[in-house]
């Protein structure tokens, strides 16, 4: 604890001097300079859930004027405390061909993008993050960016995103908007460590709560990088009246996580017990159809979505996988845990202003998978429910959020509540409570022991 | 003089018609001042404020605004504003946030298809998208200020209020058209009352009520003539209710500009403008 202090100081002196040298130096009229820092601390209300320590996370961005060329660059790295040290192997710029990778320390780029405009043209290359769809935190058309897992349900969406290697061409003319966009190597999504407080619950919690217990996954043996196994999207948005509307096309890895069962192995070691889990994380190509859409209708914002996407594949009910009742040392193969289907994807979200300055936020979306067997975790009709309650006072000195979700299949939900205070134009302090409930495989009951409180403090430039 | 023209106590008899007729008049010599001076309706008078605005339409502002709470504390923005006018009663307006940190690159835009009609969309880097915003809100405070979203739009549909010229007074050594202006549909605001330069049509003060209290106030200073057009440079807007006030300095100003239509598009409002 005393080294993670010492660390913390260190990095947070060294990131507050570099800040008046940085600013200065690059920025000018061709170059905008900014920055956050942020620094955390996180009081678990579940004594036996793994302990998460102070972090110190930065990001810096660098930017051309809006002309005809445009450079732009989004840095993060710091130390987020998920482990007290650096985990085995550790990389400290993040790799874009790992799953398991630690965030303590980090330096990643979300973007890194040069991109020149010619009359109604606009080409970028670089790594880049994309927004399509039209729904908050679980939109349906968004499948160019995979996640990083890692506390993503505190996350906003766009900083749960990897910033992927890219072209991208947009087209503007008159009402219409054409993007298109070519990843060219898969970049595969990010899972915590098994010893990271958000790992979650799984079958294998009540092996790691035994003492001298350490659960090392296996990192999946990627898709060969070639051209074939890269990812395409396109997108053409118009307004016909009051509504605007836009098509989808994605071809590529379904950026949504599944796994797929190898083998237990527990394996005595140095007087500890190295568990292997027995998945993998697995990858396969989907094609997804899909619109969205938005409109106004008298106080109220509209947003919805639809989807229609082959080859989904699902995982079985974990407790089909074949763990044995009572784990010993040895190899124990397990069964196969996947299936493919097509699905549907729809969903609604609409705004509300109640009152100035008081913004209400409700959102209902539902999968259903065309051909489901019994043995599936998820059920034919997958619903997801969400609402959001912001409201700003003092001027917007102050902004609190009360957030919910539920998904009615699984009786798993969340909710969180949280206030920031701005108290200068540099600084602000926030405070967020959450607490979690459900099933362990489900999306929010696997993070049922996660309750907390978070204190973050925020100095931007 | 006859009997019927003497009263009683020997007093001449004033007829009533003459009476009358005599109070009419005196009546009418002393109005005539104020009716010679009111030569304008309100109506007549907002036209011309109307006008000027409408040719102000083609604009690119530079400013910085300041926000001042009731204990003194301040937070600043820098924002740039580009207007177009679109059509005789159509326009388009983009206002991007340069600073503070938190706010840089947060962008507004209206396509107004008439004075009356008005789209309205927001964009916030964190969420890189773009929202659509009903135009119910646009009385709302525009990101924590005591402007209105609607402060920051074209020039409204006058056929939407009512005008009635109260006084005339002298505002900041100008003399000004007192004018009452009563929304016909219910607005934030039940009416408010604008103090209009007579010379120049600028206006020079103006109070928002909610029913008789002055909830939000605003003050016009700096008046200078930039390519012919009388424009405020000092913008001060206070909140009665809440004691927090509003300063906007004009840091730049430039008029007859000539934006193409691409640059009030989504796409531009992400990209920041230029």
């Amino acid at each position: 604890m005393q080294r993670i202090c010492l660390y913390l100081c260190l990095t947070c002196c060294i990131l507050l001097a570099a800040k008046p040298f940085t600013a200065p130096c690059l920025a000018g009229e061709n170059l905008s300079v900014s920055g956050r820092l942020d620094l955390r601390g996180v009081a678990a209300l579940d004594r036996d859930s793994e302990e998460e320590y102070p972090s110190l996370t930065g990001r810096l961005k660098l930017d051309t004027p809006p002309s005809q060329w445009r450079f732009h660059s989004w840095l993060e790295g710091g130390w987020d405390g998920t482990v007290e040290l650096p985990a085995r192997d550790h990389a400290l710029l993040k790799k874009f061909d790992e799953v398991y990778q630690s965030n303590t320390p980090f330096l990643e780029f979300k973007e890194l993008y040069v991109g020149i405009v010619a009359n109604d043209l606009e080409l970028r290359a670089g790594i880049q993050r994309f927004a399509w769809g039209r729904l908050d935190e679980y939109p349906i058309n968004d499948l160019l960016n995979p996640w990083d897992y890692t506390r993503f349900i505190l996350r906003p969406l766009e900083d749960r995103k990897i910033g992927v290697p890219s072209l991208s061409a947009n087209l503007y003319k008159g009402d219409w908007s054409l993007d298109a966009v070519w990843v060219p190597v898969l970049v595969p999504y990010r899972l915590p460590l098994p010893d990271e407080r958000w790992f979650g619950r799984s079958i294998l919690s009540e092996f790691s709560r035994t003492a001298d217990a350490e659960i090392v996954p296996d990192e999946p043996d990627l898709p060969p990088r070639t051209l074939e196994n890269g990812a395409v999207g396109l997108r053409a948005q118009h307004s016909t009246g009051d509504i605007e509307w836009a098509l989808n096309f994605f071809h590529g890895f379904d950026p949504r996580p599944v796994f797929k069962t190898t083998a237990l192995a527990i394996t005595p070691r140095s007087g500890k017990i190295r568990i292997d889990p027995g998945y993998v994380p697995d990858f396969h190509k989907i094609t997804s159809f899909g619109l969205d859409a938005a409109a106004i209708a008298g106080d109220w914002s509209l947003r919805a979505e639809a989807a229609y996407t082959l080859d989904r594949v699902f995982n079985t009910r974990q407790e089909l996988w074949g763990y044995p009742a009572a784990p010993a040392p040895g190899l124990f193969p397990l069964a196969p845990n996947q299936h493919r289907s097509d699905t549907v994807a729809y969903g609604a979200g609409a705004d509300y202003r109640i009152a100035e300055d008081v913004l209400l936020t409700l959102q209902a979306q539902q999968t259903v998978i065309l051909n489901r067997p019994e043995t599936l975790y998820d059920r034919k009709f997958e619903a997801l429910l969400w609402g959001n309650l912001k409201v700003f006072l003092m001027n917007q000195k102050v902004e609190t959020n009360l957030n919910i979700a539920y998904n009615p299949e699984h009786g798993d939900g969340m909710g969180k509540v949280n206030l920031w205070y701005t108290f200068t134009d540099s600084w602000k302090a926030g405070v967020t409570a959450v607490a979690f409930t459900g099933p362990a495989q489900s999306l929010f009951g696997r993070y049922s022991d996660n309750d907390q409180v978070e204190v973050e403090i925020r100095y931007a430039w | 003089m006859n009997s019927k023209q003497v009263s009683r106590e020997g007093l001449p008899r004033i007829r009533p018609l003459l009476l009358v007729r005599t109070g009419c008049l005196v009546l009418l010599l002393l109005a005539l001042p104020a009716m010679t001076t009111h030569a304008m309706s309100g109506r007549e008078v907002y036209e011309k404020v109307h006008q000027l605005r409408s040719r102000a339409l083609d604009r690119k502002t530079e400013a910085t605004m300041v926000l001042f709470d009731k204990r003194g504390g301040t937070r600043s923005r820098t924002l740039t504003e580009y207007s177009k006018k679109a059509d005789p009663e159509a326009y388009k307006v983009l206002v991007v946030f340069r600073s503070p940190a938190d706010l840089k690159g947060v962008g507004f835009l209206i396509h107004a298809r008439t004075f009356a009609e008005r789209d309205l969309w927001a964009y916030f880097p964190e969420y890189k998208r773009v929202r659509r915003i009903p135009s119910t809100s646009q009385d709302d405070s525009f990101f924590g200020s005591d402007f209105s979203y609607d402060d920051f739009g074209g020039p409204p549909n006058l056929d939407d209020y009512k005008f009635n010229i109260l006084k005339e007074e002298i505002i900041d050594g100008r003399p000004c058209y007192k004018v009452e202006v009563t929304p016909k549909v219910r607005r934030k605001y039940s009416k408010y009352i604008a103090w209009v330069a007579k010379d120049l049509w600028v206006t020079q003060k103006i109070d928002y009520y909610q029913d008789d209290t002055i909830y939000r106030a605003g003050v016009f200073t700096d008046v200078r003539t930039i390519d012919g057009i009388p424009t405020p440079f000092q913008l001060k807007v206070e909140n009665r209710k809440t004691g927090h006030r509003t300063e906007l300095t004009v840091e730049s100003i430039e008029y007859h500009t000539d934006f193409p239509d691409e640059l009030f598009t989504q796409r531009a409002l992400e990209r920041g403008g230029k």
